[in-house]
């Protein structure tokens, strides 16, 4: 599991949409993440850890490469999702009834 | 493993069940370009929640939420509900 600095993880991510456009599938995980970098402690052992409150984890794969990153603010959360919304754009569009409903007055 | 047949309980049940227990929930989201499909799902091991869809109009909205899901873990949030309005 590779872990990236956001902006390097953003330019992964588009070469994994990129990779998986003909088949396989894009999997991206989103959890709140509070810094650890250690195991938990076993019983008895005091934990000298303060939680983070203000990040998250994203993890993205193609089923065989595996990328990370940890989010916090500031976070180019508009480019994210930008590129989330360009890259899922093979599924069908509905405009038969959309025309119909919107009655425009250019009649 | 239920799937949500309306967006909108499903973003509801799911934001709620972000809100219960922010450390241990996690959203899911696979895209599969060649079978043009996008599944997400929201659980926190216990209860589980899936939406399934094939439809354009709804990547936008899949979007929004999880964007909305990752503002709400990044903010040090004091207690939950606490929406502000640009």
């Amino acid at each position: 599991m590779v872990l990236l600095e956001n902006d390097s993880f953003l330019t992964e991510l588009t070469q994994l949409f990129q990779k998986c456009r003909t088949s396989g599938s894009v999997v991206i995980t989103l959890k709140k993440y509070d810094g650890r970098t250690k195991p938990a402690p076993r019983k008895g052992h005091t934990e000298s850890f303060e939680p983070a409150d203000n990040k998250c984890l994203i993890r993205a794969s193609d089923g065989k490469k595996k990328i990370s990153t940890v989010v916090s603010l500031p976070f180019p959360q508009f480019a994210y999702s930008n590129l989330l919304r360009a890259h899922m754009d093979g599924l069908k569009k509905k405009d038969k009834k959309s025309k119909s409903k919107k009655t425009k007055a250019t009649q | 493993m239920p799937y949500y047949q309306t967006w909108e309980e499903f973003a509801r049940a799911a934001e709620k069940l972000y809100l219960t227990d922010p450390m241990k929930v996690r959203v899911v989201l696979k895209y599969r370009h060649c079978d043009g499909n996008l599944c997400v799902k929201v659980t926190d091991n216990a209860a589980c929640l899936q939406y399934k869809t094939d439809q354009a109009q709804d990547v936008k909205k899949i979007e929004k939420l999880h964007g909305k899901l990752m503002r709400l873990m990044v903010s040090k949030e004091t207690h939950s509900g606490s929406m502000e309005m640009d």
